[in-house]
Parts: C-alpha cells; structure tokens; sequence
C-alpha cells in the first residue's frame, strides 16, 4: 500500500502530520504571540500567526491505521464470547417497576441488551474535583476603572486586572444588568496543567498494567466488565472521571468556563451616583448556565455584606451540589440521547444508579463487583419518575428524571433549595445555553426580505453573491477565518449566545477546535491580543469593530441581521487539490468556480452543494416550530455530510483520505469471508456525486488546513481504536438503502451483513446512530423483512429482535410503522413452524435459526 | 467609491455624516455633553463603562459622537477609535486646575497620532458655570495649542449641564468641515 501512495504528488510534503498530532505543534507559540507569564489567560497559548498555518505546513496525507486493531487483526474481533454468558438480562424485570414506561415489542433475554460495561456516574461523589473552582467579584473604580474585589478560595493566578476588564462588560452602564461568558485558558506551565498531565500519564500506566495482568483476555475497547472488575477496584476514584471511550481532541488541559453576572445599582450616596459591581463562577463544566439563579441570588447578597464570606457560602452551596447519580453514557449513547427527543430513553440506567445506590446504601458491596441485576436484591424499594403521583406520595429517596435528556438536583442556598437541570448528554463544542434556531432566525430574516449579496470568496460564498449568510458562516468557520459577532446596544450575554451558538453550528458535535478559539465576550481592552490567534470566534458590542475591517473577515451584524465579508479578507489560494480535480473533472472544472463567478445562483438548478435546499429546509423547519434539538441534529447531519464529502473528494483526487480508517475496497483486496466493502457518502450516481464536489471543492480545500481538520484526522483516529465494527461502514450501508435502487442481490449482501455482524450492545448503538428516529428511523432496515428471499426476511427479523430487547432500540422498535411490525409477526410465526417441522424431521436438533455470533 | 459617490450627493442635498470622537479626563462631562446635546436636556451620569455613541443633527451634518470612558487605565483605548475620525471634541473640565496638565498631554498625545492629523480639533472649556473655572483664553494657554502647526482648532466655552455653548461648538465644527470638503475628499 505504501508504495503505492509514493507515487501520489501530494506526500511529497514534507511536515508529517505526527508533528501535528502529538501536539508540540499546537504548543509552540508563534514569534508574534504576546508575552504570557501568567499562568490564566483569556487567549489560548497556541496563537500562532497565520502565516504559520500556510500551504506547506499541511502534513501528509496518508490514511493511517493506528498501530492497534489493523484491519486483518485477528484479534479485532470486539469481545470473546466467554464473557458474555457472564451477565443475564434483566430488561424485563427492571422495566416492570413502572411499566408505563416499558414500551412493547417483543422480549427475550439478551445479553446485548445491556452495555457490558460498568454503569458509572459522570460526577462519582467523594471526588477530589469541584463543581466550581473559583468565585470573583470585580468592580468598576470610578478612578481605576475596573479592579478586582475578591477570590475565592484562593486568587486565580494571572492577570487581574485583565478578569476584572472582562467581568465588567462595555456599557455595564447603561443597564441594570448583564450577564457575560468568557473562557479561561490554562497554561502548560501551570501546576495544575502539570497535575492534569500526570493524572493522564498515571490512568494511561494503570490501564497498561491491567492490559498487562489481564494479558491473556486482551480486550480491544474498554471493557470494564467482569473481567477485569477485580483489578478495577483498585483504582482510585479518580479514575472513574475519565473514561478512554472517546477522544480528547488533544488540545490540552480543558478550559475554565466564566459565566459572569454584572449588576449597575443607582446609589446616591455612592461617588458619582452608581456602583457597578460583578460576580462569576469558574468551572470546568460546559453547563455553566445552570448557574445564573444562584449568581442572581449570591450578587444581591453581595451588594449587602461585600465580604469574602459572602463569596464562600456561594461556593460551598454550588460545590455541595449532588450529581453523583447521574449516569455516565458512552459517547454512542450520548449521540443517540442528543439526536432523541424520546424523554425514556436510556432511562433504565438512571434505575440502575439508583439500585446501586440503594445497595450501597445497605452494606452491600457493590465495588468489587459489576452491577448485576441477577444478584440485585430480591425486594426492591420503589422507585419512581420524579413528579408522579406516586413519587410525590411515596416516601421514595431517589426519582428518575422526568426527561432523561436532564438530571434534576439541587442547590441549597441559605436555606432555599434551588432546582438545578443538568444536560445528561453533552456533546463537544457545547458549552452553556444558547439556541441555534435563534441564530439562523437572526441572520435569515433580513435576507428573506432582501437577498443580500456578497462579494465573492471562494471559501464563504459557496452559492454565488447570494449564498445564504447562514451558510457564508459556517463556510467561514469551517475555513478557519476571523469571525466577530457584534451586538451594539445589545446585552453582552446574547452577544455570548450568538458566539457559543455559532461554535456548535459548525462543530455539529463532531468537529473541534471552535471553542477554544471563542471569545464569547471581549472588548477593545484585548484586541491586540486577539488578533494573534487565527480564526478566532469573537463576540463584542463595540461598534468600533465594524470600522476595522483589518480585524475581522466576517463581521456578523446582530441588531440588522446582516453579514459582511471583509474588503481585507484574505484571497484563496490555488491549491493542489483544486488543480487535480479540475484535471479529473474536466467536464465539471468550470462549474467549481461557480462561487467566484458572478452567476446569480438560488435557483435550485445551480445549487451544487446542496445548501439552498437545506437552508430552504431548515428555514420550513423552524418556521413550523421544531424543537431546538431536531434543528441542532439536522446540522449535525449537514457537519457529517461535509466530512464525508470531503472524504470522498480526498479520495477521488489523492487516492487516499485521512479522514477515512478502515479497510479499503480495492479490487485486489481480500475481504475476510461475507464481508461485505464499501464505504463513505453515498450518492445515487457518478453525475450527482461529481456535481456535489464540485461544488463543495473549495471550501473541502479551505477546510483540509484547519484546526478543525486535523483534530478530526485525531479524533477519527481515536475513535477507531474504540469503535465496534470497525471494518464496516454501517453508515454507508444504511445510506444504500435509503438513497440506492438497490438489486435484489445487492439488498441481500446488505441485509445479511446487518445481521451477521451486528450484535452487541454498541454494535447496536452505532446502528441506530446511522438509522436516527428524525429519519424514518428503522424503516429501510425493516424493509428487509419483505425481501423476496426467505433468508433475507428471517435474518432481518432476528436483526430486529435483538434491537427491540436493546435499551435505546426498544424506542426505535415501538416507533416503526404497524405495516412493518406486523411483516415481523408473520415472519417469526413462519420462522417457528419452521422450527417445529425441522425438529419433527429431524427429531430432537435444536433450531438454528439464531444464528452465533461472528464478529 | 461608494463614498465619494454619497459625499457628492451629499453636497447637493445638503445632508452629511461626520464622525466625531469625543475624549478627555474622566468627570470630566464628556457623557453629559453628548446627552445634552443629543436630548436638548440635562441628564444625570454615571461613569462610562468602555463607551457610548450617538448620533446628532446640526446643520444638516449628521455627527456620529463617540464618548469613550477616561480613567487612566482605559486611555490606552482610545487609539482604537481614531480611524475614520474625522473630528476631534476634546473635554476639558475648567475648573479643574490641578489636572490641566495632564489633560494637555493627553491631548497632545492624541493629536500627534498619525490617524489623527487630519482631523479638526474641538475644545469644549466645560463646567464654565464654576466660580473658580478657567477663561477659554487660559485654557489655550495651559493647553499649548499655539504649538499646533498646521491644525484647525477652536475653544468653545460651554456648560453641559445649561448646554450652552454645545451648539456653538457643533456649528462650528459643521462650518469647518464644509470649507474643508473639497480637501479633505480623499
């Protein structure tokens, strides 16, 4: 394979993308970085001028297969069956505590109901980490400007008076009261960044030597199951709050988030007539916003007694705060509870907190051995939904979630206890409460009156002059450029929700690298500073911004809702990628120039990359009030869709992809046996797929030199150690048959691979994650059950079955249409009075109906 | 092009924008003037947190009016707002003797940035309602504006909180910027 990659003109560049990877890229700071001996700043470190991030930096682009799991490893295989027969199935049981939530569907007992793993908390109690780390209260010196009043429990090093500028946002003064994000970055020099570094290498040495000790059960994803229970006791708590399951980003130590309240009172005792005071919560949690009531409450008080002890009865109340029985979900699971607006879903592992619980709570040793239902007590206390009648006549404990999309806690300040909902399932990029529907409804409204037209730039205006804003935003984001969002007369906290809104759009929770490069709110007081990190995500309500084009490549305008592109932007290069494919593509080279040429593009016939439909659709969506997380799920898709364009694109052009791990279909390579190849977008034939690339060719090209690239060639990589089926491409096989006329014969290899290989818990998980409930769900897969060969239809039912036992895929199985359902009927009748005839003819054999596990 | 284009059309109806930046010490009654000017009335202030701007008609002239805060460790700022500028007002508290020294370095500092060499120079002598207030003539003086080669400046007396003197200063600065158009196109 290697030689055959030589021969391709793009390896020729010369930096290898391990440079990049382990990070002493990011960390080396650039010539033009700004002195940083503090230890806090609000810029990250690893501002590096944008000259730095030029063509020739750009690694190359080999697809690597990490060193583990090589596809023809044997050992691949995702878990010795030995281990399964270990844990019984308790769904039914469990389900049966209140059966209105239990939906129907068939019932077995399946091991691969459950995960295998060992149900954690995300926040285990007893933990040596706090809630909130810091608490400050700045105010504006009427001859100092702003100064810092307090910290608490200790100073946070750095600069002072730069924390006490950001706290007290510009025109602090002409409201009553505002509120503010900003981020804090965490220095490699910094103690606890050391401390970070350690705990890591530390976890990763313990979860060698347990690999080690373990050696004759190797397992290839982390699998704390029986196996390996005794072992795990011995690790420390700590050891629970990371889990390996997903990637890190490798971006260093994680940011301290700063939700910052500032209040303006009129005093007429005070000098000059007003005291502006502010007071923020650092934490590392992404869900600041759960913390606004008690900022509320904390700064009012403050304004009463200005002491410290003030400060510490705030922190102590927050950092109280009982989250230890929300469940820890795998980063499958979280996908699939962030893409569901099923308010049941995986509510089953809230019980079974609240079992292991109540077991501890008894004396039972719980520690040393996994949750088991089948041990659980035999008489179980009574657990119900928060909220029902039963639990508010019950004297139950414990209560699961009324929407398991959020935990219910509390905070007991001064005596009053404050209800807090925590996000259960948090994706990356996701940091505090914003809406993106707002965002789109915001920049939408003023082009729907009157189409705005842009100067053309082939990364951002992707449509023509009239590209959506919408779009020209993310393109922007995706390309890495100078974004600012300015809100003049606006409260600087709708500034930070159009700026945090803004990193998840582009992110879609699967791409990095947005937010920390957000400033959610900044002013002039940093703009020197700002502008040596490159493509930063900047939120500002001085109008001053908008006369400095220099500044800024996209300049969002909040109050009119227009976008402007920069008459200082920086022109695309012509980049290599560009130049083959319009050499490959002769017939659609001119048309990839469709966003620098002047054609008045809107008209569906020209829409190349698709995004006028989707923006049309989008737009029907939120005018027909859908819920933020469907809008949220439907970008996600389009983030997804883009990497896999971009994937095809490298491959079509270079031979190869970075963003693609997993076997390659060549026609020389040897599947193992029923194997079925084949994998990335799906397009329902070569002219469309051409057409979409093209279109799209400049900005993959302005996209494939981005921090966001190179983590998600990271994060791919990271994933792929950890995920199930790794030689399949289920996400390709399901857009086959929903995109694809598909041969009978092709529909069979497909189907028969669904279920030959998917059969664990995740293998389960990743299936539904491709076959979201928001598209029709499990209605292709069930479109099995009426294939014209009797295997085929027998097969799909057991597929089928295994998902309807499944924790999440009992939710899928009720939603699937009663046409399909009764299909299954039918077929499992048929399937058993096949059963019986055998048994008669052959007298006595056991059906094999079921077929064994394989993969 | 676009803006010479509006500036020509400009001219024949007799409608124009000018940008104003308006700078000086802290208390010194740059937010009062700028409301006072802006709501025809006297308002009661607090400190300016950053900034504040507002748009004033006199003449015909449109003066967008940036006020930005002037505690001593905020001036470091005020560079920011020079681009575009096309008119300086700077604020001078009259009766504030012991700090009229700092605030004509200040204004020197400011008008010897490159950004700002074209602009024309306002000097609003405020709070001349105080017995103890200095006479515009003496501001010149402690100012040293004689030093100013080749700008154009004016010291206008005015009193923020009555808002005499504010108009006066405005038209002024309308007057110079009509004789300067044809120049100052650039």
């Amino acid at each position: 394979m290697a030689s055959a990659q030589t021969a391709l003109p793009y390896l020729t560049r010369t930096i290898s993308a391990a440079a990049y990877a382990n990070g002493s890229g990011v960390a080396a700071a650039g010539p033009g970085a700004p002195n940083r001996r503090t230890s806090l700043s609000s810029f990250p470190p690893s501002s590096r001028s944008a000259s730095q991030m030029s063509q020739n930096s750009r690694p190359s682009r080999s697809p690597q297969h990490p060193p583990t799991g090589a596809p023809s490893d044997p050992n691949r295989t995702s878990d010795p069956p030995s281990s399964k027969s270990k844990t019984a199935s308790t769904g039914t049981a469990i389900s049966s505590q209140h059966s209105s939530l239990s939906g129907g569907g068939p019932r077995g007992y399946n091991a691969d109901a459950r995960p295998r793993r060992k149900l954690r908390s995300q926040y285990p109690a007893g933990r040596r980490q706090n809630h909130v780390e810091y608490i400050l209260v700045a105010s504006f010196d009427i001859d100092r400007g702003p100064v810092m009043e307090h910290q608490y429990p200790v100073a946070i090093t750095g600069d002072e008076h730069m924390l006490a500028e950001l706290m007290l946002p510009d025109q602090a003064h002409v409201r009553n009261q505002d509120w503010t994000i900003f981020f804090l970055h965490k220095e490699s020099n910094d103690e606890d960044a050391d401390l970070w570094q350690w705990q890591k290498e530390e976890r990763r040495n313990r979860r060698r030597r347990k690999h080690e000790r373990a050696a004759g059960i190797v397992h290839e994803y982390e699998d704390d199951g029986s196996g390996e229970s005794d072992l795990d006791s011995q690790d420390t708590p700590d050891d629970e709050l990371e889990s390996d399951d997903e990637p890190k980003g490798g971006e260093g130590p994680p940011l301290v988030y700063v939700l910052n309240l500032v209040n303006t009172k009129q005093d007429k005792t005070a000098k000059r007539g007003a005291v502006v005071k502010a007071m923020a919560i650092c934490t590392r949690h992404p869900f600041l916003h759960i913390y606004k009531p008690l900022l509320l409450l904390a700064l009012e008080e403050y304004f009463k007694s200005p002491i410290p002890e003030t400060l510490a009865m705030l922190y102590d109340a927050v950092n109280d705060m009982d989250l230890s029985l929300m469940p820890r979900l795998s980063l499958l699971e979280r996908h699939l509870l962030q893409a569901s607006e099923n308010k049941d879903l995986f509510v089953e592992k809230f019980e079974q907190m609240i079992q292991m619980r109540i077991a501890e709570e008894r004396g039972d040793d719980v520690n040393d051995q996994p949750f088991d239902a089948s041990r659980s007590p035999p008489k179980r206390p009574g657990i119900f939904r928060s909220g029902t009648k039963a639990h508010i006549e019950g004297q139950a404990a414990y209560a699961v979630p009324r929407d398991t999309h959020e935990f219910e806690s509390r905070v007991m300040y001064k005596g009053i206890p404050i209800p807090i909902k925590v996000p259960v399932a948090i994706m990356p990029e996701t940091v505090g409460d914003f809406s993106i529907i707002k965002l789109i409804q915001n920049f939408s409204d003023s082009h729907a009156k009157s189409p705005q037209s842009f100067p053309l730039h082939p990364h951002l205006t992707t449509n023509g002059t009239y590209t959506h804003p919408i779009i020209v935003l993310v393109n922007a984001l995706l390309t890495q450029k100078r974004v600012v969002f300015l809100g003049h007369n606006m409260p600087s906290g709708e500034v930070a929700e159009a700026v945090l809104a803004a990193c998840a759009l582009a992110s879609g929770g699967v791409l990095r690298g947005f937010i920390r490069h957000a400033f959610p709110y900044t002013d002039l007081t940093k703009v020197d500073d700002l502008l040596n990190v490159p493509g930063f995500i900047a939120g500002v309500t001085n109008p001053t911004f908008e006369h400095h084009p220099e500044w800024w490549d996209v300049l969002c305008d909040l109050p009119s809702g227009k976008i402007k592109i920069s008459s200082k932007v920086e022109q695309a290069q012509i980049t290599d990628g560009l130049v083959y494919f319009q050499q490959q593509n002769p017939a659609y080279a001119n048309m990839v120039n469709a966003s620098s040429s002047s054609s008045s593009s809107g008209s569906a016939a020209s829409d190349l990359t698709g995004d006028v439909a989707f923006m049309n659709d989008m737009l029907k969506s939120v005018n027909s009030r859908v819920g933020e997380r469907v809008i949220r799920a439907k970008w996600r898709d389009w983030v997804v869709k883009f990497t896999r364009i971009a994937a095809a694109f490298e491959e079509s052009v270079f031979g190869a992809s970075a963003l693609y791990i997993g076997s390659v279909d060549e026609p020389g390579n040897v599947n193992p046996p029923d194997l079925l190849g084949g994998h990335g977008y799906v397009w329902p034939d070569e002219t469309t797929k051409a057409k979409e690339l093209a279109g799209n060719v400049t900005r993959i090209e302005g996209w494939r030199n981005t921090r966001s690239y190179y983590s998600y060639i990271q994060d791919l990589a990271q994933l792929y150690t950890v995920r199930p089926l790794k030689e399949l491409d289920l996400h390709h096989m399901h857009d086959r048959l929903r995109t694809q006329r598909l041969t009978p014969l092709q529909g069979k290899e497909i189907y028969l691979t669904l279920s030959k290989y998917v059969h664990s818990y995740d293998e389960i998980c990743l299936l539904l994650s491709v076959a979201p409930e928001s598209h029709a769900g499990l209605f292709y897969i069930a479109l099995g059950l009426f294939h014209k060969e009797r295997e085929v239809r027998f097969r799909t039912a057991s597929l089928l079955e295994r998902i309807a036992e499944h924790e999440a895929g009992r939710h899928w199985w009720n939603a699937l249409s009663r046409f399909e359902k009764l299909a299954y009927i039918r077929i499992k009748r048929e399937i058993e009075l096949d059963a019986r005839n055998k048994m008669e003819k052959d007298g006595g054999f056991s059906p094999d109906v079921v077929e064994k596990r394989v993969s | 092009m676009g803006n010479v284009a509006s500036r020509f059309f400009g001219s024949i109806f007799g409608s124009k924008e000018m940008r104003l930046l308006m700078l000086g010490l802290d208390a010194a009654g740059k937010t009062t003037i700028l409301y006072s000017l802006k709501i025809g009335q006297d308002v009661t202030t607090i400190p300016t947190v950053g900034f504040n701007v507002e748009t004033v008609t006199v003449k015909n002239i449109k003066f967008n009016v940036w006020d930005v805060g002037g505690q001593d460790k905020i001036r470091p700022l005020w560079r920011h707002y020079y681009s575009g500028t096309q008119g300086l007002i700077f604020v001078v508290d009259s009766a504030d003797r012991a700090r009229i020294d700092e605030a004509k370095n200040e204004l020197h500092r400011i008008i010897n940035d490159r950004e700002m060499k074209d602009c024309l120079l306002l000097v609003f002598a405020n709070k001349q309602d105080l017995a103890n207030a200095m006479k515009p003539t003496e501001i010149t003086q402690r100012l040293e504006l004689s030093k100013l080669k080749d700008k154009i400046w004016n010291v206008q007396p005015s009193c923020a909180t009555s808002g005499e003197g504010l108009d006066q200063g405005l038209r002024w600065l309308a007057d110079q910027a009509k004789t300067q158009t044809p120049a100052a196109t650039k």
